[in-house]
């Protein structure tokens, strides 16, 4: 029987890579997809709680809704910060964009 | 094959098809490849939310996603990919640390949250027609100032991502990499 406990661990493996994608990447774009599997992690674990804890209550519906609109913001906020990164310094890899460490 | 049978079945090939792609994600030293398999991983997803009978978030998912974000990560990566090397490393020093912090962040968050009691379901989710007219219900009603903060949020960022995109003015000539700020 297919229960929460699944759904949470396949979120909770999901939350991992993405994290592992957000530290290790080198590239701008490559760190943003692995943010984008983060917000995907979270959504999973809030219909996942919606369905088998409280399937009458809409508060995790609209959580995921505004979710959604939060990932759109992100990505279109972040891809035009990496373009303008890229425009300005000729390159989005992250380790040579250090114009402000000490 | 009984119902739950094919139940197991279709939610352990979903969460292959989201788990082993987001790897290749995370890992692949072709960029463009790793964009691309991010597409059997939200539409797995979107196969996750159809088993938990989230009806309404199986397009939403699809259309958002795969057909806005995945589109404008796949841009973004062809108008900026001359200068990555799909033959150069791709991931940073931190390779080792974050392997063993993430995997057993993963491991021990999921073995917590599987071995928890949680209570069983007691309820059904209602039918989809009912569940998106609830939904509709809530986001005009007892939700409707979150809405709209949510679509001025929106808004907000999409203006400003709009304004941070825009060409620069024609005096200021791109410098090519290494060079620092006179």
């Amino acid at each position: 029987m297919i229960g929460l406990p699944h759904y949470l661990v396949v979120s909770a493996a999901l939350l991992g890579i993405g994290v592992f994608g957000a530290l290790t990447r080198r590239n701008a774009i490559a760190m943003l997809m692995g943010v984008e599997l983060m917000l995907n992690a979270a959504n999973l674990n809030f219909l996942a709680f919606w369905r088998f804890l409280s399937p009458k209550a809409m508060e995790p519906q609209v959580f995921v809704l505004i979710g959604f609109t939060i990932a759109a913001a992100e990505a279109a906020i972040g891809l035009a910060v990496v373009l303008n990164v890229y425009r300005e310094y000729g390159t989005v890899n992250l380790d040579k964009i250090a114009e402000l460490k000490g | 094959m009984s119902t739950e049978t094919l139940g197991q079945f279709a939610f352990y090939s979903l969460a292959a098809l989201v788990l082993l792609p987001a790897v290749f994600v995370v890992t692949t030293r072709n960029l463009v490849h790793a964009g691309f398999w991010l597409l059997p991983t939200l539409i797995g997803v979107a196969g996750l939310y159809a088993l938990l009978q989230a009806h309404l978030f199986v397009p939403v998912q699809v259309l958002i996603y795969v057909g806005a974000i995945l589109v404008l990560i796949l841009f973004a990566l062809m108008l900026t990919r001359d200068v990555m090397d799909p033959r150069e490393r791709q991931t940073n020093g931190l390779v080792g640390w974050a392997a063993l912090i993430c995997g057993t962040g993963a491991f021990v968050a999921g073995h917590v949250l599987f071995r928890h009691a949680w209570p069983s379901p007691a309820l059904k989710p209602d039918g989809p027609h009912a569940q998106a007219a609830a939904l509709g219900a809530a986001l005009i009603g007892r939700y409707a100032l979150i809405f709209e903060a949510a679509s001025v949020i929106l808004l907000a960022a999409l203006v400003v991502a709009i304004v941070i995109a825009k060409a620069p003015p024609s005096h200021a000539q791109p410098k090519p990499c290494g060079e620092t700020d006179p």
